[in-house]
């Protein structure tokens, strides 16, 4: 369970989050949504550590990431997978390397082990017989599979996934949020997914977080968004013509 | 002032992280040798044509600035071994490879930022700044003195090809030339400052792709900078190196 409280951040005078409180569930894949500029990728970043926020406590099952030191932190990242909003597979590795790259760095693992879950997830995301490509040799979809695979890898606690289905095609998009929720109910893991595809959200989200100018703004399930009466999210919702569609 | 202070404290916290101690030396083992064929055995080529041509241009051009006939030919071999060896083998293959390798490592690690995968390193837990830029600084330091050996040979080759095919200084006067008041000193100066251009051509590009940020067009910029900064610098410490090591 990932834990937020009073997290606060500012660039120079702009105010970008402010006292977002948050519990993001063990084994259920949790929602961030919002428009962009609102802050959700910010939000992300500050969980992550790649941004410190100006106040405020992250707790990654009660260990406070914000209160630790710089060995603290790196024991606590190696218990996250990142999936980019782009990938960010290494380009001068194979598909293969690319997975086994964090079990290289960060586990103790002997060369069996590690060629075993190699290919493991490279089967779990269906990847096994593109293990000898390059990232350019890729489709965008593929790209994805890979950074979960890679993201997974390690056997992470909590998984992060920024935007992953934008670049895709819906049928693609479907695939990708199916697997990202499998993958967390099947490791029991806490999972936070940055979107504005509001398929993902009535897919996946068995938590939503709705970010509208910095603040936490609402917060419900899949269920509940559909029935809310929040004039900013039903405006956000509206406009991602998600509902027009339904109705077509 | 304030943002040459600003850019030379971030360079050497950037080489303090870089310098601190590897997660997995294995990993860093076998970068390091792909960075060794990459910036080493890969300049070889350029450096040798360039290193011929070097050669011949200045037995050539020491020849047509022999007017008086009690200067000795041998002169000539003389000349071009001690310019080989004292500076254009160590300062203008270091500019090459600024140019090459430099514009080659800032844009690789700046194309790396603007595609966040160093962000990603950073989020599993991995030195970003170590494992992308400790194995390209350590290959250059030990690949650059051993390709600036080579230049030094190929280039006194050079003269001696115009020895051979020209009539402006005879095959045996050239090599009693080149073998003339030989000191070895003038050759550990010359691997010592090229070891100093080497960290100089890898750092300086590798500080400015990992600091890019933006676009594509960004990364270019960056690039640029590496190159030009990392010339100029490597020609400063050439001066400064001179003034202590050989005056």
């Amino acid at each position: 369970m990932i834990e937020v409280h009073g997290l606060y951040k500012s660039f120079g005078d702009k105010e970008v989050l402010k006292d977002i409180n948050a519990r993001f569930e063990t084994g259920k894949t949790s929602l961030i949504i919002g428009a962009s500029g609102s802050g959700k990728s910010t939000l992300t970043r500050c969980l992550v550590g790649l941004i410190d926020p100006n106040e405020g406590h992250v707790l990654y099952d009660g260990r406070d990431f914000l209160l630790m030191g710089t060995k603290e932190r790196k024991r606590i990242r190696k218990e996250i997978g990142f999936l980019f909003q782009h990938s960010a597979l290494f380009d001068f590795m194979t598909v293969e390397e690319n997975v086994r790259f964090p079990l290289d760095m960060l586990t103790n693992m002997s060369k069996k082990e590690k060629d075993n879950r190699v290919a493991f997830v490279l089967e779990r995301v269906e990847l096994s017989h593109a293990h000898k490509l390059h990232p350019s040799e890729l489709s965008g979809g593929m790209k994805k599979r890979v950074g979960i695979a890679r993201a997974i890898s390690p056997k992470p606690r909590y998984l992060f996934c920024d935007e992953p289905n934008s670049g895709l095609d819906p049928q693609t998009s479907i695939v990708i949020d199916s697997l990202i929720q499998e993958i967390t109910h099947e490791n029991d893991i806490t999972t936070l997914v940055i979107t504005h595809d509001m398929n993902s959200v009535i897919e996946i989200g068995e938590q939503i977080f709705f970010i509208h100018k910095g603040e936490l703004w609402w917060e419900g399930t899949q269920h509940e968004i559909l029935k809310t009466d929040n004039k900013e999210l039903l405006s956000f919702v509206d406009a991602s013509g998600f509902l027009t569609n339904k109705k077509g | 002032m304030a943002a040459f202070l600003f850019h030379l404290g971030r360079y050497m916290i950037l080489m303090w992280r870089v310098f601190s101690r590897p997660e997995k030396l294995s990993i860093y083992r076998k970068r390091l040798f792909d960075e060794m064929v990459s910036l080493g055995i890969d300049s070889l080529g350029i450096i040798m044509v360039i290193s011929v041509f070097m050669g011949a241009v200045i037995t050539i051009q020491t020849a047509a600035n022999i007017d008086s006939a009690f200067i000795p030919t041998y002169t000539i071999g003389f000349t071009t071994r001690q310019s080989t060896i004292l500076e254009f083998s160590p300062t203008i293959m270091a500019l090459i490879l600024a140019g090459k390798i430099g514009s080659n490592i800032a844009s690789e690690i700046g194309l790396m930022r603007v595609t966040e995968q160093i962000d990603a390193l950073e989020i599993m837990g991995v030195n970003s700044r170590a494992f992308l830029i400790l194995p390209k600084v350590v290959a250059a330091v030990l690949i650059n003195p051993f390709l600036v050996v080579i230049s030094m040979f190929v280039s006194i080759g050079g003269g001696y090809l115009i020895a051979m095919f020209s009539d402006i200084v005879t095959i045996a006067d050239y090599v009693y030339g080149i073998q003339l008041d030989f000191r070895f000193y003038h050759v550990v100066y010359a691997l010592s400052k090229s070891a100093v251009f080497a960290f100089i051509l890898t750092s300086v590009p590798a500080y400015q792709g990992y600091y890019a940020s933006g676009s594509a067009l960004e990364v270019g910029k960056a690039s640029t900078r590496g190159v030009v900064q990392s010339s100029i610098i490597i020609l400063v410490a050439n001066y400064i190196i001179t003034q202590l090591f050989l005056i």
